[in-house]
């Protein structure tokens, strides 16, 4: 048995090795599913401090899970059911500034339709797709950080990346 | 190999050569790299876990504080005892303190059956519980003692102390005005750490810090014992200051030298006659309209 399943988060320096281990995953999760109107930054902070606050009950091989549900259920009790609007920057590399003006608006254009189509993603298929896109995370990075299988995964984001070119057709 | 299987496995990050040159030939080849470029737009902005770690940890130490003062059951019922204790140890040590109003004289006596007469707006202030140890008085005012025989016997105020050999004395310490006059035994007068032996009928007095010689007092008490404030050679204020002490009424002068130095004396029973006591010798008119009466100079 690893020794470190004995150790106690109240301790400060595997409080924050937790903490480096998975405030980075929690933040983008939290972001490709609500946005970011909902503040996911604030959401990963209180999470941590609401696992020191309960530090003498949570092992260390829970606490994944424990800041992962409480910062979902911090966001839930905000969100509502708000649209989800993911914000994008037009900031192009500098190669394309030479682009004429009709390529400009045609791009400004897909941008905008695919930001819809985004929306238009279920939570659960946003989440797994932009982490694997934007994140660059593999299958079964995702099926560990979501706790569900890896064929699930890849259920979510070939059927996000279908709906998002059909959408993107259709606007 | 299907098409979906090719673009899972780009998606995932795990097409070989082959598998590569096949997934260029499909058709959508153009429009998934438009989309996997584009999505880039739409990263979230870097999550630096160094500061964040840092402002969890600040949040929690400044938690841990306030939980401190939670967890010391022990501690707030040590605090409540002390302050009941404290409380009991004041109010039973409390000093005990006579105060009298305008136109008020009162008879005090002391746990040693020395007895004070307390002259009008005055106050006294002793400890009851450490009297047997230190025989000591604060005044603000005037006050004439009897002391009985004993350990010292201190009269503190403001301007300075007096000690007592036992005896009668009286105290008058009023705004930049400080009297002593002993009227038997001996006492001791303590003025800037300098201490002036006082025999029967000598005198102290301090006027606006200076000290001022008087010629020998020839009473055997204090004259307002008698209902009756003398003044010897004393700036007009102070006895326009005493008029209003006594009959609780306030004084307007108008037109007057109030340094200029005044002996006499004025009754307590009747303001007319003490107005006219006090006004005549100096030529001054009077005119009283409800409690304010108004000297006037010619």
């Amino acid at each position: 048995m690893n020794k470190q399943l004995y150790k106690n988060i109240c301790e400060e320096s595997i409080f924050s090795s937790i903490f480096k281990k998975y405030a980075k995953d929690l933040h983008n999760f939290l972001y490709y599913k609500y946005g970011e109107k909902l503040n996911p930054q604030d959401k990963v902070q209180e999470a941590f401090v609401k696992l020191w606050e309960n530090c003498a009950k949570v092992t260390p091989e829970k606490a994944k899970s424990f800041v992962f549900t409480t910062a979902n259920n911090l966001m839930l009790n905000e969100a509502a059911h708000q649209k989800v609007i993911l914000k994008y920057r037009t900031t192009n590399p500098k190669t394309y500034t030479n682009e004429n003006p009709e390529f400009l608006m045609q791009e400004n254009e897909y941008y905008n339709k695919l930001q819809n189509a985004l929306t238009n993603l279920t939570e659960a298929q946003r989440e797994a797709f932009l982490m694997n896109r934007i994140e660059g995370k593999r299958f079964k990075e995702i099926a560990e950080i979501l706790n569900i299988s890896t064929k699930a995964v890849e259920k979510r984001i070939y059927g996000a990346l279908e709906k998002l070119r059909k959408d993107i057709k259709e606007l | 190999m299907k098409r979906d299987e090719l673009i899972l496995k780009w998606l995932n990050n795990e097409l070989n050569k082959q598998e590569l040159e096949a997934f260029k030939q499909l058709e959508e080849y153009n429009d998934l790299i438009q989309l996997d470029r584009s999505l880039q737009a739409f990263k979230t902005e870097d999550f630096n876990t160094d500061s964040e770690l840092n402002k969890v940890l600040t949040t929690i130490k400044s938690f841990k504080k306030s939980g401190k003062s939670r967890i010391s059951v022990f501690m707030r019922v040590a605090a409540v005892l002390a302050i009941s204790f404290s409380l009991y140890y004041y109010t039973t040590t409390l000093d005990t303190t006579y105060t009298t109003d305008f136109a008020e004289k009162t008879l005090i006596e002391l746990p040693d059956h020395s007895s004070v007469n307390l002259n009008a707006n005055s106050s006294l202030v002793f400890n009851n519980k450490n009297w047997n140890k230190i025989r000591e008085v604060q005044l603000n005012g005037e006050a004439f003692f009897k002391v009985s025989k004993g350990s010292s016997f201190e009269v503190k105020t403001k301007s300075g102390v007096v000690t007592v050999y036992g005896t009668e004395f009286n105290v008058k310490h009023r705004k930049q005005f400080f009297e002593v006059i002993c009227y038997e035994g001996l006492v001791g007068v303590t003025f800037n750490s300098h201490e002036t032996k006082l025999k029967p009928g000598d005198s102290f007095l301090i006027l606006d810090g200076k000290i001022i010689a008087k010629e020998k007092e020839k009473e055997l008490e204090p004259s307002w014992l008698n209902n009756e404030s003398a003044f010897k050679s004393v700036p007009f204020k102070y006895v326009v200051s005493e008029l209003e002490r006594q009959y609780g009424i306030s004084v307007v002068t108008d037109n007057i030298d109030t340094n200029q130095l005044f002996t006499g004396k004025f009754t307590h029973n009747n303001l007319d006659i003490a107005l006219k006591a006090i006004t005549l010798p100096l030529h001054i008119t009077y005119s009283k309209s409800n409690d304010i009466i108004t000297l006037t100079g010619e």
